[in-house]
């Protein structure tokens, strides 16, 4: 702790002067050696100052006052005490704002770090894949090999794909893009799709140079899976599906949008929606929404607005 | 009831796969038995039943338009039932106490052949009447007809050229001006047509409060409560500065601890 405020105030210090030109080499060489020891040591002094407290200070100066009474030199004694006391309460202020600077960014650091745990903790949770769906897949694939083996196979490989996006990918800490968030949805409705045969119908209007720009994980699949849940599941006729994002005012707009059966204003909405607000306000503080509306052509239009940011291309 | 000389069965599941996999499960465990029919949902199911005279029903859980639950419920008495889920552990338990038998998807043969067998020896019987079962596994599933009331818990408003879907939990306040009703939350305001007579039977009364003959606040949205020069309470909110005047009749909303 002592050397390194040593070091920090250290180099904080002003350059030494450089040494008369007159000298000789060899001893302008030791000279300036001398200056930076005496540098050292009194950037040394002041922070010793500063740290120590005004008990042992004033311990130090009954010491001194032995000293200077023995070597008969009380003017440089009291010299020493009013010196060091003025920078004993000059360093001290320092030292304290050094402090609570110390401290902020290890509260800004803590907060920080309580953010990641916390989305790490509910990227898990989110992740959790519904049993009902993983069985009733495995269900679908297993009598498709009975009957149709090629659409056996692609199912299996929809299914996997959806399974390896929906791993949350933790280890490599990188956020999540739209363009993985838009691969799982995909997978998933292709193997909805494959289930509810005419009674989804579905779209993905991702344009191409919004994949890169970053987008929480498991949002965008919580809206497409709550569309086919509450909306089109629930109708014997099933429906259309459409998945789109694009840029306004500097802001990601990613939308869901389905002709079911809309939303029932007394229905909770499930812990999906309130999960997706609360994690856009520890994201984004303020600066993300998702907006429920009901769009002319009935059904449910979600839409998540976060800001635009694009993540930063990998080696 | 009569024995009929061949045994039949409806099968319901809304996705046809499904429905496929049973049928062909059955006709392997059991090749006397004789599917009359396939139904995608419990509506069609009911209709199926009521006209076809099954002995079995397989009946799926979730289903669009009238879920297995419910179905049972409607069929109840008229055919031996087994339902087919692929997940719901609260649903499997209240099974295995009931005589209600039950195939977990994907359909093992194995499970198949012993529900069959199951079935032959009780197919002599008239079903059972398993009311009180339903009952509880309608209560367990959290289907509809034994919950508590249910509040409005959306707010449907338009906001510029859109309907919005507002979460009551994001609403501060709703106060009757002129013919319409703000609504007000922390980022925007919305005009509704709904009177506040009307919200008050809509909304959660624990959620909700009323202050004033026009006013609305939402108990967690309140920050503290003053009084003014003229000696009123007054309503201060969390992320708003709009202040709420608290009508006499509603001071004892706020009456200290």
């Amino acid at each position: 702790m002592n050397a390194d405020q040593t070091s920090s105030a250290g180099s904080s210090a002003p350059r030494a002067d450089p040494p008369p030109a007159l000298q000789p080499p060899n001893t302008r060489q030791t000279l300036r050696n001398l200056w930076r020891v005496i540098v050292e040591l009194w950037w040394r002094f002041f922070d010793w100052l500063a740290i120590v407290s005004w008990k042992t200070l004033l311990i130090v100066y009954g010491l001194s006052l032995i000293l200077a009474a023995m070597l008969h030199r009380p003017n440089t004694f009291f010299l020493f005490v009013v010196i060091s006391a003025i920078i004993k309460v000059v360093a001290g202020g320092k030292r304290r704002a050094e402090l609570v600077a110390h401290q902020a960014t290890q509260r800004a650091d803590t907060e920080q770090l309580e953010r990641t745990v916390l989305e790490a903790r509910m990227q898990a949770l989110q992740a959790q894949i519904e049993p009902h769906f993983l069985f009733n897949t495995l269900g679908s694939i297993d009598q498709l090999i009975q009957t149709d083996p090629p659409r056996a196979s692609k199912m299996q490989q929809s299914l996997i794909r959806y399974l390896r996006s929906a791993m949350p990918q933790m280890r490599d800490g990188s956020r999540p893009t739209l363009g993985q968030q838009v691969d799982l949805s995909t997978a998933f409705l292709e193997i909805m799709a494959m289930r509810m045969e005419e009674r989804l119908q579905y779209e993905v209007n991702v344009p191409e140079g919004l994949k890169s720009a970053i987008f929480p994980s498991m949002m965008l699949q919580t809206l497409v899976e709550n569309a086919i849940k509450h909306g089109l599941e629930p109708r014997a006729t099933g429906g259309k599906m459409e998945i789109g994002a694009e840029i306004a005012d500097g802001q990601l707009a990613v939308h869901v949008l389905d002709n079911g059966l809309g939303f029932a204003p007394k229905s909770d909405g499930g812990v999906g929606l309130a999960n997706i607000r609360e994690r856009l306000k520890v994201l984004y503080q303020g600066r993300a929404e998702l907006i429920i509306s009901v769009p002319p052509t009935g059904g449910t239009l979600a839409t998540i607005k976060v800001p635009y940011e694009v993540a930063p291309a990998t080696a | 009831m009569h024995a009929k000389p061949v045994p039949t069965a409806v099968v319901v599941d809304d996705e046809r796969l499904m429905r496929e996999q049973i049928v062909g499960r059955l006709k392997e465990a059991w090749p006397e038995l004789v599917i009359v029919g396939e139904a995608a949902n419990g509506r069609e199911a009911v209709a199926m039943v009521h006209s076809l005279e099954p002995d079995i029903v397989f009946l799926d859980i979730n289903m669009p338009e009238m879920d297995g639950i419910k179905t049972a419920q409607a069929l109840a008495g008229q055919a031996h039932l087994v339902f087919v889920t692929a997940y719901d552990q609260y649903a499997i338990r209240a099974f295995e106490q009931g005589a209600i038998d039950y195939i977990l998807k994907p359909v093992e043969p194995e499970r198949v052949a012993l529900t069959c067998k199951r079935l032959r020896e009780r197919l002599q019987q008239k079903p059972d009447s398993v009311d009180h079962l339903l009952d509880e596994l309608s209560q367990r599933l959290g289907s509809e007809g034994l919950k508590p009331r249910e509040y409005m818990r959306w707010v449907q408003a338009s906001v510029g050229a859109n309907i919005r879907m507002i979460p009551t939990s994001e609403i501060l306040f709703f106060r009757a001006e002129d013919k319409y009703t703000r609504v007000q939350t922390q980022g925007f305001e919305a005009l509704i047509r709904t009177p506040i007579k009307d919200l008050i039977e809509a909304l959660d009364p624990k959620e909700f409060w009323q202050i004033h003959r026009s006013t609305l606040v939402r108990v967690d949205a309140v920050a503290q409560v003053s009084r003014n020069f003229s000696g009123k309470q007054v309503v201060h909110l969390k992320g708003s500065d709009e202040k709420l005047e608290v009508s006499r009749s509603f001071n004892h909303l706020f009456k200290q601890m």
